[in-house]
């Protein structure tokens, strides 16, 4: 279903960009790199706005809007979908889907939302080990091979 | 956004698709009339300027004919394409409505020309130019209006309200100048143009008779102090003309209107029944979209709004999409103007702004936008402009003010000649022209208007606005055709959504765009990704601008475009970097560390190509240089190879330098410096070497009683240390200073480095270039050298390299993290300091004779015989600019002060006498070596005997003679243990407590034991050349080392010692064993006239004739030791005893003149018995006796060494006569008279019973014996049996007991004689008699 998915950390710089492409040449990881990297924008004016909404609006709604770390489309591309997913700590879920695959064409609102939500528990995971330091690229192959299942299991 | 119905009214793209986005426009230019400016004919110097000038006046205020005051404002654009033109019945804000045309010309014929690309102008855009200026330059300023055909006439002839009303001053002179000219000239631009010769006629100028537009005439460098007023007359009218639109569209009964079209739609209404009621209705909907536009663009915005909002509600009941889009779109636009009146005014402020990178739609007007237009220009001009009217007659029903024109105007042309496309326009609107009204001029009313009252009720929520933008977004997108209306209208809604702070609103609006298919060109299209860029850029979405700025760039140079243009690729790129969290600055982006490498690299490397595509290698090597700068740590290994080839291809074209590059743009380049490779792993300062290093000429004054302490009173030091970077060492200026780096190539091929230098700042420091080769992967020590040329702080920041073709300036504060340099080095530099050469020759043996350069601690050898002396010179050469001022001459070696200064004698003040030397002078130091050493040799004997050294033990001797088994009975017994350890004991054989007693005795032989004579003994010295000169002569100084090996060769040794009473009591023999230890023959003299060859290795005993130690200056010299050894006489005889062997030993070693000739190697030298020891018998040879002695045998006095010969039996008189020399009376004197016979072997026998017979006393007591008194005794022997005798005669004093007990003396007396004797002089030699039979 995904194509790419991709870690970002509190500091918008990349800690995992993994991606099942046809070929794994450079290209094609460079521009899942672009994909990603013009996804922040976005990702950060929505966080922007999120909050100072929250600072408006009473706690009640604040709550819930915490809760919800799915931020949904992000931006579009012909050919791609993106979407965000935000953590508590700042940490952004992207995940990439082709629009031009039959999967990928017409998948639900839904599927990415578990399907983040399962990268976000693996990502827990994987930070979990006791010799990852925070802030340093997942070299996990553990988390390598699972997300990797979590893009193409999930058709 | 997009409609899911999409396209489904579209049709293929006709020949009247609008197919030229104006990506500039904004929401308010839908209530703007637009003007097009447009420079033709010569280029004018200052068209920029005169363009600038003009977009001011882009807001007039008109009174209308309800006095109402009508804010009208102006869009100018400098190109305009005819098909866009075509939509103006769709948006009439598309509609070109005024021309103003900016021309220079130098004759007739350019003249002619200009005006004829005028007209043409105007009859390019004739469906909807109300009217148009001219502004020529010409030739000469203050040049006379060239005669021109009225063309007012044509124009307000038919308006004839106010033809002689006109304010403009050149309106009235121009009908003047044309009675003038009109007789000359009816004519064609042809004629005129043979007519008119310049040198008598250039002032005048002719327009060719069918230029009909008002044009106005300055020369070309005139200032036009009333351009903005004929601009301003030129918005004035069109406005009357709009206006008169507005009422006659307002005045149209809405049952009879016509249907409006855009132009694609045409087709689809052929062959409807036009009749029905949904037809009718969206005509009238149409209409009054079309009035809200009119309405807006007059300057009535509240009015508009319900009109948008009335043709809204018509035409969503009839599903005309695209014009329920319309005028949403309108409603919107309209709404933006009233909420967001900045909007308006900010534009143009803007567009003037000088700052060209901040104001985006100036660069985009200027540079990027107009000469992308240009070449797409020129092709379309060939089309025919009247085709599309020419059409209009098909749709009979049509009956919009542009088609009404284009059937007067080919009516016109029919009747008049002279007919115009403004003319027409103005005709139609006769009733509310009123040219006078303009700006502030009064006008009777006309009646006939809107009321005034604002209906602000459709005003929209600024919240409402995007999301009915949307719709109308959505609408239009079922439209194929409509593709760029929606393009337009998706850019101004995110412009609005900017004005809001709505950022994803405007993303959403500008993502939208992209899905927007349109058949571009390809510079349409990358224009249209450089507005996104703008626009996201606007919102802070940097790096989508990011994106889309390198998609343009990809884009300008893609082999679908048919002339890629890598200058535009590389700025585009290059404005990419914010995006990317790239700066131009390596430093910070090292620092920083943000964004995303792998997109950077790659960023860098387009941006690479890019600019040595566009043919500027400099940008190139830079780029290149900053690529593996900035992203070294994130690049393989094999990258860092491959790049750093490149590099040095790059830089092989142009070479790069540590400068900044300006771009024509005005962006400036920082310089990228290469510090890692080479990289630096270590940076340090060196002192200068010991030789050249300054010293402090007094060292600092300590004013704290411990040698270390923790504790520093006073802030100031504390401050010091903090200073990091500060050396404690000094350079001098004028000298050769370093600094040592070391240097690792990372790459896996040789690096040459050249021209490295060292950075500096504050002093002016010269630095020599250095060039290196390093190897791969292996750390290299480099030395990198400079001069100070000043005095005072000296900085150094880093160094300079040249390698892969680039100059760096690698300063140590960049220096990349993990090895940790200050920001900079500070060193003191203090005044040049002179330095020498020290040259030392070696006199007598000559063989030695080292030349010694300036620094290097140059040794001397040399080798002495103990005893030899040689001259050593030093001479000192001045090497320097400075004079030597100061000398200071010092030798450290590992000898004693004392025995240093005998080795090394040299004259202060001679050194000192010579000073100053002038530069390049010599100074010569003498220095006299002297083979001092001691020559006694007293490890040479071992053992058992406690006498080693007098000769005792192997010699027979009348005074050395104390036995041990004769201790108890001889009288010198008391003395005996004292002058045994004295004299014979090596000191380490000595016991502790006999040390501790008289630790004072040994100290001044203490050498003895270090420097054993027999072998060769090295001695190291070093001679310390401290010397200074200049103006930091007294503070700094520089010390120079030489170190002089000296070896001391043993010459003699003289093993044994004792002495003998000479013949005369006044003189005696200290006789010496003496040991040849060179392998020469040798030479000693050892008295004035005499000398005795020895051989090598061999020993000789030798006499040496002295004259006794005077008995007075012993004494004197004991008074002189000081009162408390006379005090102490009394108790402690010991020490007494002590000063007086010192006394005799001194006496001996100052008379003693050994002298040795090596005679082989022709070394002469001398000897000493410096250090000679001596026991109480031989010092009472040595000394002068107190007593003097006077023996007589029968009255006959004896000779010293005369033997008296008698038979046995014979009745011999002894008398023995004791003078007292001393100067105080001496007590107690026991005087003894004692014969004995010696055996010669050493055994003396005593026992004499049966052999002697004495008559008389052999002891008597002298109670005193006062100052230079005689006292007298005789006695007879009689020797009974032949043999040989020697009597003892000596006299003992026990004075000091004596003293103690003065009342017994009588009892104590024979005590004392027998017992506790403290001193014994004897007569000596000993009598000797022989007695025959």
């Amino acid at each position: 279903m995904a194509v790419c998915v991709a870690v970002i950390g509190k500091d918008n710089s990349p800690l995992y960009i993994g991606g099942v492409g046809n070929d794994t040449s450079t290209d094609n990881e460079l521009s899942r790199q672009w994909l990603v990297h013009t996804a922040l924008d976005a990702l950060e004016e929505r966080l922007a706005t999120t909050n100072s909404n929250n600072t408006a609006t009473n706690t009640n709604t604040s709550r819930t809007d915490l809760r919800d770390l799915y931020l949904g489309l992000l931006y579009s591309t012909d050919t791609h979908k993106i979407y965000g997913y935000v953590t508590n700590t700042r940490i952004k879920l992207v995940l990439v889907t082709s629009s031009t695959s039959p999967s990928g064409s017409n998948i639900r609102d839904a599927e990415v939302r578990t399907a983040l939500r399962r990268l976000h528990a693996l990502y827990a995971d994987a930070i979990c080990n006791p010799f990852h330091l925070p802030g340093e690229q997942i070299t996990s192959q553990k988390f390598d091979k699972q997300v990797k299942n979590i893009m193409l299991n999930n058709v | 956004m997009r409609s899911s119905v999409s396209y489904i009214l579209s049709h293929a793209p006709g020949e009247s698709v609008m197919s030229h986005p104006d990506y500039a426009q904004h929401a308010q230019h839908h209530a703007c009339l637009l003007v097009l400016v447009k420079g033709v004919g010569g280029m004018l110097k200052n068209f920029n300027k005169l363009w600038e000038r003009i977009q001011r006046v882009n807001n007039i205020k008109v009174t209308d004919s309800s006095g109402q005051v009508r804010d009208i404002w102006v869009r100018y654009v400098r190109d305009y394409p005819v098909e866009n033109n075509d939509w103006g019945d769709f948006q009439t804000h598309r509609r070109l409505l005024g021309l103003i045309t900016l021309s220079k010309f130098n004759n007739q014929v350019e003249l002619n020309e200009v005006c004829r690309v005028h007209e043409s102008l105007k009859v390019k855009y004739s469906n909807t130019l109300y009217d148009s200026r001219a502004f020529m330059f010409g030739p000469v300023s203050n040049m006379k209006k060239p005669e021109q055909e009225p063309e007012s006439y044509s124009l307000y002839d038919d308006d004839n309200t106010h033809k002689n009303g006109s304010s403009l001053g050149d309106k009235n002179s121009l009908p003047s100048e044309q009675t003038d000219s009109l007789s000359s000239t009816d004519s064609f631009p042809q004629s005129v143009s043979s007519n008119s010769s310049y040198p008598t006629q250039e002032e005048h100028f002719t327009t060719p008779s069918n230029f009909k537009t008002h044009a106005m005439f300055y020369g070309e460098n005139d200032p036009i102090p009333d351009l903005e007023q004929n601009v301003a007359d030129l918005i004035n009218s069109l406005f009357w003309v709009v206006e008169s639109k507005r009422l006659e569209r307002s005045r149209e009964k809405l049952e009879k209107v016509s249907l409006l079209l855009a132009p694609f739609e045409k087709k689809d209404f052929i062959g409807l029944d036009m009749d029905t009621r949904n037809s009718k209705k969206r005509c009238m909907g149409r209409i009054t979209k079309n009035l809200a536009d009119l309405t807006l663009q007059a300057g009535l915005v509240p009015e508009s709004l319900s009109l948008y909002h009335s043709s809204a509600e018509i035409l969503k009941a009839v599903n005309d999409w695209l014009w329920l889009a319309a005028a949403k779109e309108g409603l919107c636009a309209a709404s933006a103007i009233i909420l967001y009146p900045n909007l308006r005014s900010s534009t143009p402020l803007q567009r003037n702004a000088s700052l060209q990178e901040s104001s985006p739609y100036k660069a985009k007007a200027l540079s990027l936008f107009q000469p992308s237009i240009d070449p797409f220009r020129k092709f379309k001009t060939s089309s025919p402009l009247r085709t599309p009217k020419t059409s209009s007659p098909v749709n009979p029903c049509e009956l919009t003010p542009t088609s009404s024109e284009s059937i007067e105007t080919s009516s016109r042309q029919s009747e008049t000649d002279n007919a115009d496309s403004e003319s027409l326009a103005s005709s139609s609107d006769i009733e509310y022209q009123c040219p006078k009204s303009y700006l502030a001029s009064e006008l009777p009313s006309i009646p006939k208007q809107i009321p005034s009252q604002i209906n602000i009720q459709y005003l929209l929520n600024p919240d409402d606005i995007a999301p009915k933008y949307r719709k109308a977004i959505i609408h239009y997108s079922k439209y194929q055709n409509a593709g760029i209306i929606e393009t337009e209208a998706c850019f101004k809604a995110a412009r609005i959504a900017v004005e809001q702070n709505n950022s994803l609103n405007a993303s959403s609006f500008l993502q939208n765009v992209i899905f927007i298919n349109l058949t571009l060109s390809e510079q349409e299209k990358i224009q249209r990704f450089d507005t996104l860029a703008e626009l996201y850029k606007e919102i802070g979405f940097l790096r989508k601008a990011a994106f889309c700025q390198r998609l343009a760039a990809t884009r300008q140079v893609s082999p679908n475009n048919p002339n890629p243009d890598w200058q535009q690729c590389y700025y585009l790129m290059l404005h990419s970097f914010p995006g990317h969290k790239l700066s131009l600055d390596p430093n910070y982006v090292i620092q920083h560390q943000v964004g995303w490498p792998a997109l950077q690299i790659q960023l860098l490397q387009e941006l690479v190509v890019a600019s040595r595509r566009m043919g500027h290698p400099a940008l190139a090597t830079r780029h290149m240089t900053f690529l593996l700068q900035t992203m070294w740590p994130h690049l393989s290994k094999q990258e860092h190879k491959d790049l750093a080839i490149q590099l040095q291809a790059l830089s092989a074209q142009c070479e790069g330098g540590p400068v900044p590059l300006v771009l024509e743009t005005g962006e400036v380049i920082p310089p990228a410096n290469l510090t890692h490779v080479p990289q630096c792993t270590w940076f340090t300062p060196r002192p200068l070497p010991p030789a050249r290093a300054p010293h402090l000429i007094k060292s600092k004054t300590q004013n704290c009683p411990f040698i270390f302490t923790p504790i520093h009173f006073g802030t100031l030091e504390r401050n010091a240390k903090k200073n990091e970077g500060k050396m404690e060492y000094l350079w001098v200026e004028d000298d050769i200073c370093e600094v040592q780096l070391k240097l690792t190539n990372p790459l896996p091929f040789e690096l040459k480095v050249s021209n490295m230098r060292l950075l500096t700042s504050g002093i002016v420091f010269e630095s020599i270039p250095e060039t290196i080769i390093l190897p791969p992967d292996s750390p290299t020590t480099v030395n990198l050298h400079g001069t100070p040329k000043e005095v005072g702080e000296l900085q150094i920041l880093g160094y300079s390299t040249h390698t892969l073709g680039v100059k760096s300036n690698c300063r140590l504060k960049n220096m990349p993290t993990p090895h940790k340099f200050p920001a900079s080095y500070i060193i003191e530099v203090i005044p040049s300091l002179p330095t020498i050469t020290i040259e030392t020759t070696v006199t007598p043996s000559g063989n030695v004779s080292v030349s010694s350069s300036e620094n290097v601690g140059s040794t001397t050898n040399i080798s002495l015989y103990n005893g030899e002396s040689t001259d050593c010179t030093i001479r000192i050469t001045n090497t320097s600019n400075v004079a030597i001022e100061y000398l200071d001459l010092a030798i450290q070696s590992n000898m004693d002060n004392q025995l240093q200064s005998k080795i090394f004698q040299y004259s202060n003040d001679d050194i000192q006498s010579q000073l100053p030397i002038a530069p390049n002078d010599m100074a010569t130091i003498a220095i006299k070596l002297y083979g001092e050493a001691d020559f006694l040799d007293l490890g040479g004997v071992g053992g058992e005997n406690l006498f080693p050294n007098s000769l005792t033990s192997n010699y027979p001797s009348r005074v050395g003679s104390p036995v041990p088994n004769a201790q108890n009975s001889l009288p010198t017994q008391g003395s005996n243990q004292h002058t045994s350890l004295s004299s014979g004991l090596i000191p380490n054989r000595t016991s502790g407590s006999f040390r501790s007693t008289n630790s004072h005795t040994t100290s001044w032989s203490a050498p003895i034991s270090v420097m054993p004579p027999s072998r060769g003994r090295p001695v190291e010295s070093q001679l310390i050349i401290r010397y200074s000169g200049g103006t930091s002569k007294e503070i700094h100084c520089r010390q120079s080392t030489l170190q002089i090996n000296l070896e001391l060769l043993p010459s003699v040794s003289i093993t044994h010692w004792d002495v003998l009473p000479a013949e005369i009591p006044s003189q005696l023999y200290l006789v010496l064993d003496v040991t040849n230890l060179t392998s020469e023959e040798m030479d000693f003299h050892y008295a004035p006239s005499k000398h005795i060859l020895i051989e090598s290795k061999e020993s000789c005993r030798v006499p040496v004739p002295l004259d006794r130690c005077p008995f007075n200056t012993t004494h004197d010299k004991a008074i002189e030791e000081g009162s408390e050894i006379t005090e102490s006489k009394s108790t402690n005889t010991g020490s007494s005893t002590n000063s007086l062997e010192l006394m005799c030993s001194e006496h001996i070693t100052n008379n003693t003149e050994l002298r040795w000739h090596l005679m082989q190697s022709d070394i002469s030298g001398r000897a000493s018995v410096k250090g000679i020891t001596l026991s109480q018998a031989m010092m009472d040879i040595v000394r002068m006796s107190p007593l003097n002695w006077e023996v007589s045998v029968n009255s006959q006095c004896i000779k010293p060494q005369e033997e008296y010969n008698c038979s046995a039996g014979e009745c011999l008189s002894l008398g023995v006569a004791v003078w007292n020399h001393l100067n105080r009376p001496l007590h107690k004197l026991c005087l003894s008279v004692q014969f004995y016979q010696d055996y010669n072997n050493g055994v003396l026998s005593y026992k004499l019973d049966n052999r002697v017979a004495t008559a008389g006393n052999n002891k008597v007591v002298l109670k005193t014996l006062a100052e230079s008194a005689k006292a007298y005794h005789e006695c007879t022997v009689v020797f009974l049996t032949p043999g040989e005798y020697k009597i003892d005669i000596q006299c003992s004093t026990t004075e000091l007991i004596i003293e103690d007990a003065v009342t017994k003396e009588e009892n104590s007396l024979i005590q004392t004689c027998t017992g506790e004797v403290s001193h014994v002089w004897r007569f000596i030699p000993p009598v000797a008699i022989s007695v025959t039979d």
